[in-house]
């Protein structure tokens, strides 16, 4: 009994440990920056479909001090009419953005590694992202239907960025030519090593007075900013479960060794010093605890798996750490002792007489 | 008992008495005063900030190897007396002596009691998840004997007492007699001089109850152990030395009775 009640504390603190890690890991890897160091995009709008840029700044983009290399790109937003219309549960993505970008800057997105085959330029081909592959059942050689025109998918890539990953990728002037645009929405610049991005960043924002500039330094204090936030979180959700897993676990070991104040009474009786007995309680807590920490854990993992599964949950994962069960293991040692000492102490401090009277 | 002992004559004695030095009576013989194993001058036990008064002024000695019974009605104080001399409670007032320990004034009783005393409770007071062996052996376990003694000794006391056959068993697959007879076994283990018993038939039929007082006093006998019977059983009593009548918390007769 004591063992089941321990071990709920336990699988409280490793369940809630496991579900708030996963959630920090998943965030992280979302906010993941790409492969360009700098984005410039036209602040003029507010939209990047309508405030695009003249394609000749690319060019003036590539030739500036420090930078390596630039790369126009597209983005428009293709809506999933049968979706809406349909109105049924169906998992396909309401809305994917698709972004038109040379074949050769795809690696200034952090698209390296691609199953299948690279689109050409000019070409009708479209790769897609592992993720809007998975969501809406898309696979190599399919044909798709962006801005009203038929795309066959030649590839699909994952870069790890949920971000891109969920997201369609065609030539540049293919997207350029069914939009009727000429212009990019936005622009991306790789610089050098050793030079000061935010340096040209701003260096850019000033010669451009439309343009704003995010560098990747920025997007990651951005991503430490939300890690920050989330951490905060997570604290309060593990401080919840560590109260709540503690209040049980010292409860149980209250009540079992509150029941054994007769025993260390007739202990007392025949000569035992109450040390000799607090080292006794002490030494069956540990394995008390121990015994309860692997129960716990066991199903402080299978709970939230289980229910991953039951409830069809696809996009997240637990986030597994030695933290957790580190922190689970030493909380329910150490509120353990707290809570079996502080009966055993005073039980042992009771003349033997009442200890026995103790029922 | 030895014709020219003195026993609980004027119990409270003053500083300079002194203990196994000759006198002369009365009468011309020569007396001398034996040194009581246990004594209590005045010992004074209340309950509930004063309200209830289990012993009022006990003044006792008791000599080595006695088998003395304290009789009483329910409630007078009998079995308090018993607890105070087997140190598992401390008086309210008044002294008590055992061998030359001050239990009043001594802190840790731990040692005295498991060096000194063997408690037979009415209740056995066993612990129910160990086995008759481990029951047994748990009054060796602070000491400094070797594994192998401990083993040897529980198993001599277990044979002593006839429950060879039950060492491995749980105290509730036992009858009540089989139950006491542990509890003696426990009791003796750590070879007390002194052995309390608090109602030790109680909880028995006549048969077994007298197998179990036959088993302490042959204990008695064989090891020359100072026995101690709480009982309100005027039978039981009358098979003792010296039976101590208490009512509301006084003795109201010691006598000897043979």
């Amino acid at each position: 009994m004591s063992i089941i009640g321990i071990a709920i504390g336990i699988t409280t603190i490793v369940a809630l440990g496991l579900i708030t890690t996963g959630m920090e890991d998943s965030v992280q890897t979302s906010l993941n920056d790409v492969g360009a160091e700098i984005t410039v995009s036209n602040s003029s709008s507010v939209s990047t479909n309508t405030g695009l840029i003249d394609s000749s700044i690319v060019e003036e983009m590539k030739n500036r001090t420090g930078v390596i290399d630039a790369a126009g790109g597209l983005t428009v937003t293709e809506m999933n009419m049968d979706r809406l219309k349909s109105r049924d549960s169906d998992s396909s993505s309401l809305a994917t953005t698709v972004v038109g970008l040379a074949p050769d800057k795809l690696y200034m997105m952090g698209i390296n590694d691609v199953d299948g085959k690279i689109y050409e330029n000019g070409t009708r081909d479209a790769i897609v992202g592992a993720e809007y592959a998975e969501v809406n059942n898309v696979s190599i050689g399919d044909d798709i239907t962006l801005q009203g025109k038929e795309f066959n998918v030649t590839g699909i890539f994952e870069t790890g960025s949920p971000f891109v990953d969920s997201g369609i990728y065609v030539p540049l002037d293919t997207l350029q030519d069914i939009t009727d645009n000429d212009g990019v929405s936005r622009i991306l610049v790789k610089t050098g090593e050793d030079v000061n991005d935010s340096a040209i960043s701003d260096k850019i924002e000033e010669d451009y007075e439309n343009f704003t500039t995010l560098t990747s330094e920025e997007i990651s204090s951005i991503a430490d900013d939300v890690l920050g936030i989330l951490d905060t979180a997570t604290l309060a959700v593990s401080a919840l479960a560590i109260i709540v897993g503690g209040i049980g676990i010292i409860n149980t070991m209250v009540m079992a060794v509150y029941e054994r104040t007769k025993e260390i009474g007739v202990l007392k009786s025949v000569g035992w010093k109450s040390r000799k007995i607090l080292t006794m309680i002490l030494g069956e807590t540990l394995v008390l605890t121990t015994l309860s920490g692997i129960v716990g854990s066991i199903f402080g993992i299978l709970i939230p798996e289980v229910g991953l599964r039951l409830f069809n949950v696809t996009d997240f994962a637990l986030g597994y750490s030695p933290k957790t069960f580190i922190l689970a293991f030493g909380i329910t040692i150490i509120v353990g002792i707290i809570g079996g000492i502080y009966p055993a102490y005073k039980a042992s401090k009771l003349a033997p007489t009442e200890a026995l009277r103790y029922e | 008992m030895d014709d020219n002992q003195i026993v609980n004559e004027n119990a409270y004695p003053d500083d300079e008495y002194i203990y196994n030095e000759t006198f002369i009576g009365e009468d011309g013989e020569e007396y001398y005063y034996e040194e009581p194993l246990i004594s209590l001058f005045d010992v004074v036990k209340e309950y509930d900030k004063g309200m209830v008064k289990a012993l009022n002024g006990i003044n006792l000695d008791i000599f080595e190897g006695e088998f003395v019974s304290i009789i009483g009605p329910s409630g007078s104080g009998k079995s308090t007396l018993l607890n105070m001399l087997g140190a598992l409670d401390k008086p309210t007032r008044g002294k008590i002596f055992i061998d030359g320990i001050d239990l009043v004034k001594e802190k840790d009783l731990s040692q005295f009691r498991q060096e000194r005393i063997g408690f037979v409770f009415q209740l056995h007071n066993l612990i129910p998840n160990l086995s008759v062996f481990d029951n047994v052996q748990i009054p060796l376990l602070p000491t400094d004997m070797s594994n192998k003694e401990m083993k040897e000794r529980a198993s001599e006391i277990i044979r002593a007492v006839g429950l060879e056959d039950k060492k491995k068993q749980r105290p509730n697959k036992l009858s009540g007699g089989q139950r006491q007879r542990v509890a003696i076994a426990r009791a003796l283990v750590n070879n007390p001089s002194i052995i309390l018993a608090d109602e030790p038939t109680g909880s028995l039929d006549s048969k077994t109850g007298e197998l179990i007082l036959n088993l302490l006093m042959e204990m008695h006998e064989r090891y020359n152990v100072t026995l101690i019977i709480v009982t309100h059983d005027n039978g039981v009593a009358a098979l003792a030395e010296r039976t101590i009548k208490i009512k509301d918390g006084k003795i109201i007769e010691d006598k000897y009775n043979y």
